[in-house]
């Protein structure tokens, strides 16, 4: 029903890119990658193990520093990446410098010269400041956030203790102090969280359940024991577990059970939005269903924004709005799941599609798997692809050669 | 098709703090050759133990409470380790589901592909040794035993003869194959060393071109080299100055010595291709005629003359002498045959008779034991294994009524104290959180039967073999026990070296699909992707030329492309060696592709069994429905019908159809008795009592009839088109 819902953009990622360096070469893990989105939907991510799929939901949750470009979330920008400003600045330097030669050797004189200097201090400066706010704005969003948490606490007691009675206030302040400390210790990354992929491995052992979920809480400031217990037994309630279970440790669940655990840790700290990082991969296939079911329920009841990031093409069809399909740290393509799965235009798209198994054997007997092979089928030595737009929401990675053979086969 | 694993009442459970956990519930499947039987179920339904307890690789707290596992004739649950040790890996392989804990961290690929030829060469060589000595003092024995004592003198002299001049033999045949190897290590070398100057890999040209020439030089042996060795020395010299000649920093035209290294290598692939003489006879020859030059005949030739020299002189009489010890053995085998049967019944009767006493019982396997063993024809290459297992089998079975009979009333006595302290809590109005861990008691009739039955068994088989006595050729028997010890002989001097190890590993690399093996060989696990990785782990699995792969989740950890890779891949293997394939999976999807039988396993049970045909168009037990229905397809849309709850904890298995609590189909009767197998097709069961006759109509829910509609549809237009 997406007509249904608002249009409202909850987190946009611009040119996100994620570079890691190791030895002399850097990998280029997640490379200029960009995608909205909207607040309710669920945003599929696939693509083959390395192709970058985890890293983006990483670097959006601020869990590494990201190289260049920028997440926004609610508007507000949350990590930003200084690289491509550098970069511009060296490009800047060099090229005029070569301009400024140029003109010297052809006897200019000294105005032109300087013009050409003044151009390049503008550019410098630009970039400078550009290269400040991202270094600002990934350092304090966190920072400012709570600041405007602490305004409207403030002004809320304010109004409330003028108008309280003696013996009222007291207890007005204690709270007042409480609620205070949650809000310095706010960050507005904890609205968004994620659930990992292994269960087991993303559960201390030592800790009982209960301790694992009010973690979160913990952390935030809340010291409320009876408060932190109530949540605990109301998220357990809410992902399917029952209240016995909180004294209880990790080892003691199954693989599906220790999946609901983790989920219950992240919906408790009443996230917007939640990666999920191939939530399914290492479950058993019955209890595959009943972790989607409850993320379908939990999407439904708490209004969330879902990342879900993982290799299983029908479930990832089954579960999202939107999908994106990423290959070797590029988005190659992106549209809606019924039509990327009716009009699949990349090829390696197309080669991923073939790959499904499906449960039925005739047909299985007869596939023939299209195999992608990237230097055999694009020709980028002379027109550079880049991200088109070839019918509403559905964007293709191409150059204008495959952008005209891409149109035909939509029919446009 | 021949059936080539029969798995028949197979019966597994586990000890744990708990209690015994049922693992495997009474399961039995065949496999056929060149078949695929995918296992799928929920983690925890046993489908892993099932082919562990094949491979006898179950852990240690891990008991067979009955069944067979039937293997080239022989019951895998009961053969010894030593035993288990020929099979596992070599004639059975397994593939896990987690590439890199299968494999070595810190050892690179190549090595750890070679480590198993290695090791069995190596394994093969030293028993072959003493194989052959053995066979041979057993032989004198019975040839002794019919010509008499004035003929011993003779005998020893011809048994000393024969294996002198397999001595001299195989140190003939090893100086040739020294050569040999060396012949084929260089060919291997000179193809690596002009593929690495090809693809501009890092090598050190000059060191290489010395290397080449020092191994050329080498090559030497009078059968081998014969007429060639001064081309062999020329072209080593012509290596040698280009080396010479060779520098570094100006840049080097390598054509002419590439020219050069293409003649070494036709001219090795002469000498390895080039009639092997038989050392066998030459051997002979060479003994009785020290100092004669065999070099110069021609190979062929010599290979005719020896034969003949060695007929008149020496093999004639061999072979006569020696068929008349091998009808001595075979004749003495059945005579004491015949005396085992004579005492079965008595030993039958003593063991039938239940209430055994456990002296006299030791007693009568150890003289059942000893005149089977007694019985056995040594000299006979065809190994019976019904005889050969026969003690340790019986001594087994009687080891576990005794240990029952002890056991039991212990058991008894545990449960009615436990069970009355739960009751008295109980009526003191106690909540009782802990439930009576269930007896474990066996049915001393039921231990009873199985030694029966392994009395039953040799009965038979040695009955048949003392009828079909007179029809034994015993003069194929006698050349099949000299081809014996001649290929015996010929495994000791059978070296595999690393280098050649190293050259099959790349053939097999190449096979698994694996680009540009020479380079991938010195890598390390982590250097490879996860699909490659399986890959290695497949190449490893295959490196001793199995009959039975086992796949135990081998796509799990891989995502989808990588998947259906590696099923084509496992296809393709399996056509082109004929393998047969157990494949385990928890996902019904990945098996449309490569299964040609199904088994749906849950809580140690197998419930519906049928081609994959059967199972995917005409499901019939609930679990199969609940498995096919909690996964959705591209064209799902509605909520999931996910299963709900776990799987029961198999320490209290209950009573009736183990899946009744999470089966929105159960019936009354789910709950109380445990469905039978209701045959479907001829090929197709399931255990359910919704297919009992008088069983209300139960639909599959519509989301796999839905989709079994448009697969049949699609299908359906497909054939048409």
């Amino acid at each position: 029903m997406p007509e249904e819902r608002n249009d409202e953009v909850l987190l946009r990622v611009e040119h996100l890119c994620q570079y890691f360096r190791s030895g002399k070469y850097e990998n280029k893990a997640v490379d200029d990658v960009s995608f909205d989105i909207k607040k309710g939907e669920v945003f599929g991510l696939v693509g083959e193990s390395g192709c970058g799929k985890t890293t983006t939901g990483r670097s959006i949750i601020k869990i590494y520093d990201i190289t260049s470009g920028s997440v926004y979330f609610k508007g507000q920008r949350v990590t930003a990446g200084t690289r491509s400003y550098r970069d511009a600045i060296k490009e800047a330097k060099q090229r005029i410098g070569d301009e400024i030669k140029a003109l010297k050797a052809n006897g200019a004189d000294d105005a032109q010269i300087a013009a050409k200097k003044a151009e390049l201090a503008e550019i410098i400066a630009k970039n400078k400041a550009e290269i400040a706010s991202a270094k600002h704005d990934s350092k304090y969003s966190d920072r400012d956030y709570a600041a405007t948490l602490v305004a409207q606490v403030k002004a809320e007691y304010e109004e409330k203790m003028k108008n309280a009675s003696p013996e009222e206030l007291p207890a007005l302040k204690k709270k007042f102090r409480h609620d205070l400390n949650v809000a310095k210790k706010t960050k507005l990354i904890t609205k968004i969280q994620m659930i990992f992929q292994d269960p087991v491995a993303s559960l201390n052992p030592r800790m009982t359940v209960k301790e694992l979920i009010a973690e979160g809480l913990v952390i935030n400031g809340i010291k409320d024991k009876q408060y932190i217990e109530e949540k605990v037994y109301e998220i357990l309630e809410l992902v399917g577990l029952v209240r016995e279970h909180a004294g209880r440790y990790p080892h003691e669940f199954s693989g599906g059970q220790k999946q609901r655990i983790g989920i219950a840790r992240s919906v408790i700290m009443r996230p917007d939005m939640i990666i999920a990082d191939e939530p399914i991969s290492a479950l058993d296939v019955s209890i595959q269903a009943q972790v989607i079911n409850l993320l379908n329920e939990l999407r439904d009841t708490l209004g969330l924004t879902i990342l879900f990031i993982a290799h299983d093409l029908s479930v990832v069809k089954y579960f999202s709005d939107r999908i994106g399909v990423m290959y070797h740290g590029k988005m190659v393509e992106l549209a809606s799941s019924e039509e990327l799965f009716a009009h699949p235009l990349h090829p390696y798209t197309k080669s991923l599609l073939s790959a499904i198994p499906l449960p039925d054997p005739h047909h299985e007997k007869q596939r023939q798997r299209i195999t992608y092979n990237p230097a055999a089928v694009h020709d980028y030595s002379e027109n550079k692809p880049s991200t088109r737009e070839l019918k509403p929401g559905h964007f293709v990675y191409c150059n204008d050669a495959e952008e005209e053979a891409y149109r035909k086969e939509l029919g446009l | 098709m021949d059936k080539i694993l029969e798995v028949k009442n197979l019966k597994i459970s586990f000890r744990t703090q708990g209690g015994t956990l049922k693992a495997v519930r009474d399961i039995s499947f065949d496999l056929e050759r060149g078949e695929t039987l995918a296992i799928v179920g929920e983690s925890g339904s046993g489908k892993s133990v099932t082919s562990k307890a094949i491979l006898g690789i179950l852990a240690g707290n891990s008991i067979v409470e009955g069944g067979e596992i039937l293997f080239d004739g022989k019951d895998l649950l009961k053969v010894p380790e030593e035993d288990m040790q020929q099979i596992r890996g070599d004639k059975i392989a397994m593939i896990f589901q987690d590439p890199l804990s299968a494999l070595n961290r810190i050892v690179k690929v190549g090595p750890q592909i070679t480590e198993a030829m290695l090791l069995k060469n190596k394994a093969a060589r030293k028993s072959s040794r003493k194989e052959f000595n053995a066979i041979l003092a057993l032989l004198k024995e019975n040839m002794i035993a019919v010509f008499g004592k004035e003929a011993e003198g003779k005998i020893n002299e011809m048994i000393s003869t024969f294996d002198k001049f397999n001595v001299e033999a195989i140190r003939l045949e090893e100086d040739y194959n020294v050569a040999y190897n060396r012949a084929e290590e260089l060919n291997a070398d000179i193809v690596e060393f002009r593929f690495l100057v090809e693809k501009k890999q890092k090598v050190n040209i000059k060191d290489g071109l010395n290397d080449i020439s020092k191994k050329l030089k080498q090559i030497k042996n009078g059968f081998l080299t014969v007429g060639k060795d001064e081309q062999i020395a020329a072209l080593a010299a012509d290596v040698a100055s280009a080396a010479k000649a060779y520098n570094e920093k100006t840049n080097n035209d390598l054509t002419a010595v590439d020219a050069t290294l293409e003649t070494i290598a036709s001219l090795l692939k002469g000498l390895i291709e080039s009639t092997r003489p038989n050392f066998f006879r030459i051997g002979y020859y060479s003994m009785k005629n020290p100092g004669v030059n065999l070099t110069e005949t021609p190979v062929e030739q010599l290979n005719e003359t020896t034969l003949k020299y060695l007929d008149d002189n020496f093999m004639k009489e061999f072979i006569q002498m020696e068929t008349a010890g091998v009808k001595h053995s075979f004749d003495n085998s059945v005579e004491a045959k015949k005396a085992v049967l004579a005492l079965l019944p008595e030993i039958r009767a003593y063991f039938a008779a239940g209430n055994l006493d456990k002296k006299s019982a030791k007693e009568q396997v150890k003289k059942a034991a000893d005149a089977v063993n007694a019985s056995i024809d040594r000299l006979d290459t065809n190994k019976d294994s019904t005889a050969y297992t026969f003690a340790s089998a019986l001594e087994s079975a009687v080891a576990k009524y005794f240990k029952a009979v002890v056991n039991n009333p212990k058991e008894e006595a545990r449960f009615e104290r436990q069970s009355k302290k739960r009751e008295a809590l109980i009526a003191k109005g106690k909540t009782v959180d802990w439930k009576v861990v269930p007896k474990v008691v066996y049915d001393l009739d039921d231990l009873i039967g199985n030694i029966v039955k392994i009395i039953d068994t040799l009965q038979k088989k040695y009955e048949a073999d003392v009828a079909n006595a007179a029809n034994v050729d015993m003069n194929a028997r006698a050349i099949a026990l000299i081809d014996y010890l001649k290929a015996k002989a010929s495994q000791v001097v059978y070296k595999l070296t690393k280098r050649m190890a190293k050259e099959q590993a790349i053939k097999l690399m190449d096979e698994v699909g694996i680009d540009e093996p020479r380079i991938r060989f010195n890598q390390y696990p982590f250097e490879f992707s996860g699909g490659m990785r399986q890959r290695i782990v497949i190449a490893i699995a295959l490196s001793a030329n199995p009959d039975i792969l086992i796949c135990d989740e081998p796509t799990t950890a891989l995502d989808v492309t990588i998947q259906a890779q590696i099923l084509e891949l496992i296809n393709r293997l399996k056509r082109e060696r004929n393998l047969t394939v157990i494949f385990i999976t928890h996902d019904l999807g990945v098996v449309a592709n490569i299964a040609d039988k199904i088994a749906v396993m849950y809580a140690g049970k197998i419930v519906e069994y049928g081609t994959a045909d059967d199972v995917f168009y005409d499901p019939r037990h609930p679990y199969t429905w609940a498995l096919l229905s909690s996964m959705p397809d591209l064209d799902t849309n509605e909520k999931l019908d996910a299963i709900p709850g776990t799987p029961p904890n198999m320490i209290y298995p209950p009573v009736g159809d183990a899946f009744a609590d999470r089966n929105k189909y159960a019936l009354k009767i789910d709950f109380e008795m445990q469905p039978p197998q209701f045959e479907v097709t001829p090929s197709h069961w399931a255990a359910t009592w919704l297919l009992h006759p008088d069983a209300p109509k139960a639909e599959p829910p519509h989301i796999i009839t839905d989709r079994i509609e448009r697969m049949k549809k699609k299908n359906g237009g497909n054939e048409n088109a």
